[in-house]
């Protein structure tokens, strides 16, 4: 055996060639062009990468704003809701207010229209009595509706003062009196007998009808009066009734 | 056969220069390679093509193994081991075509491979760590490995020469043998297992010439371990 330095040198020299144009036509193009894809898909990716950055800082944004949002309606509501505790409470007072006056008002009302209530059923009681007792005196006989009431008038009258009895009948002039019916002459006569013998000298009468007085007489004059009938007895039965019950009401 | 296998016998004479059935496939070689990439770089495109996509697979592959192996930039680098890688590995597969011993079954191609490997090692290891850096790998651990660290420069050269050449030209001889004995048929199982063993020595020349510039690139020290066989393959 033995080498062959020719062929060993050519095919050195051919493999050094080899080397060269796969080098320049195949290695080189082909990675050239691997390089440039990683690079785009390396762009790409950066930029993805920058998008998705640009994206998270988009969404940090956001949520800051989003944060700050929420405390600032938060603030509001509790601004709004401060000032409508404080309107509330204002209103609540005003209404407190107004409703203590409305209730002291009505208060204030019923007891009037209560009283006024107990005032009018008082009066009707009273005015019912004395209507039922005007209808029972009304059923005494009518001589007692006079005889019985004469010496009562001749003691009131007698229990003056002097100078109040004196203008009785003074200067002649006849003494008004009143009677529930027409007088006859014995009534009249009696009457006026009475009446002299109390103030102490003669006495004329003026006698007016005033069927109200029911039973009794009465006599008058500018400054005076004696009154002694049922009607002046229910009268002051029923103002005594009645100032009882605001007494007690 | 008269004469001896293993001596070439020119085919013709450029003037003094003789010319030899490897050097002639070789060319062939060459020249269906050059189309090849003269072909595929007129339709490079960044949308590949299948035949683009497989060139790019080999070319990543060839980048991936030397940057596993050199520890750097494959860029340097691709060209010859890839170059070597893919000479060797048509060349094996031109028993293929009848008649046609592959060059790589002729020694002196195997040593051409061997010593251009060599030549860029040396010349790797100069450029990466300066003339005196370089021979001063020589000496480690001490002076007295510098005949050592010389022979081993040589022996490991001498091994990738005899490990190709002994593959490659076993493969020829058997399935010459085996078709002159048994006929036609017979020898296509051990040519798909010829396809094999020829990729598979294509593979372990490119990857012990990546360990070897890598140990010059680096120094022998800091080669990486995994990237340095314990044993090599035969």
């Amino acid at each position: 055996m033995r080498i062959d330095w020719w062929t060993l040198g050519l095919q050195a020299i051919n493999l050094l060639v080899l080397v060269w144009i796969l080098s320049r036509f195949l290695f080189r193009p082909i990675a050239r062009i691997v390089a440039e894809r990683q690079a785009a898909a390396d762009r790409i990716l950066e930029e993805a990468r920058a998008a998705k950055d640009k994206a998270e800082a988009a969404g940090q944004e956001a949520k800051l704003a989003a944060d700050e949002a929420a405390a600032a309606r938060s603030g509001m509501i509790a601004a709004a809701t401060r000032e409508a505790d404080k309107e509330k409470e204002t209103l609540l007072a005003a209404a407190r207010a107004e409703a203590g006056r409305l209730r002291d008002m009505a208060h204030k009302e019923a007891e009037r229209i209560r009283a006024d209530e107990a005032a009018r059923a008082g009066d009707w009681a009273s005015r019912l009595a004395v209507d039922i007792a005007a209808r029972l005196f009304e059923r005494l006989p009518q001589d007692a509706r006079i005889a019985g009431f004469i010496d009562g008038l001749a003691d009131g009258l007698r229990q003056l003062p002097e100078n109040t009895r004196g203008e009785f009948g003074a200067d002649g002039e006849a003494i008004a009196l009143k009677a529930p019916r027409a007088l006859s002459a014995e009534e009249e006569g009696a009457i006026r007998t009475a009446l002299s013998k109390a103030l102490g000298r003669d006495a004329t009468l003026a006698v007016t009808v005033d069927p109200g007085l029911i039973a009794g007489l009465e006599i008058e004059t500018r400054h005076a009066a004696v009154h002694n009938s049922f009607r002046n007895d229910l009268d002051r039965i029923a103002a005594t009734l009645t100032r009882d019950r605001n007494g007690n009401g | 056969m008269t004469g001896s296998p293993l001596v070439l016998e020119p085919l013709f004479m450029l003037g003094p220069v003789p010319v030899t059935r490897p050097v002639v496939t070789t060319w062939a070689i060459m020249v269906l390679l050059a189309l090849f990439a003269f072909y595929l770089r007129g339709r490079l495109s960044r949308e590949p093509g299948k035949l683009q996509s497989a060139a790019e697979l080999v070319v990543e592959a060839i980048d991936h193994q030397v940057s596993e192996v050199v520890q750097r930039d494959p860029a340097p680098y691709r060209a010859l081991v890839g170059t070597v890688f893919l000479f060797i590995l048509v060349a094996n597969w031109s028993s293929l075509v009848p008649g046609n011993e592959p060059p790589t079954a002729a020694l002196e191609t195997d040593a051409a491979l061997a010593l251009v490997v060599l030549a860029a090692t040396v010349w790797f290891g100069i450029r990466a760590q300066g003339l005196r850096g370089y021979f001063a790998t020589f000496a480690q651990p001490s002076w007295a490995m510098i005949p050592l660290n010389l022979i081993e420069q040589i022996t490991r050269a001498f091994s990738m020469i005899v490990r190709l050449f002994g593959n490659i030209m076993s493969g020829v001889f058997v399935i010459g043998i085996v078709l002159s004995l048994a006929g036609l048929l017979v020898p296509i199982p051990l040519m798909a297992l010829d396809l094999l063993t020829g990729a598979v020595q294509a593979y372990i020349f490119a990857i012990l010439s990546c360990v070897f510039i890598g140990a010059a690139v680096n120094g022998e020290e800091s080669t990486p371990p995994k990237a340095r066989p314990e044993r090599e393959p035969t």
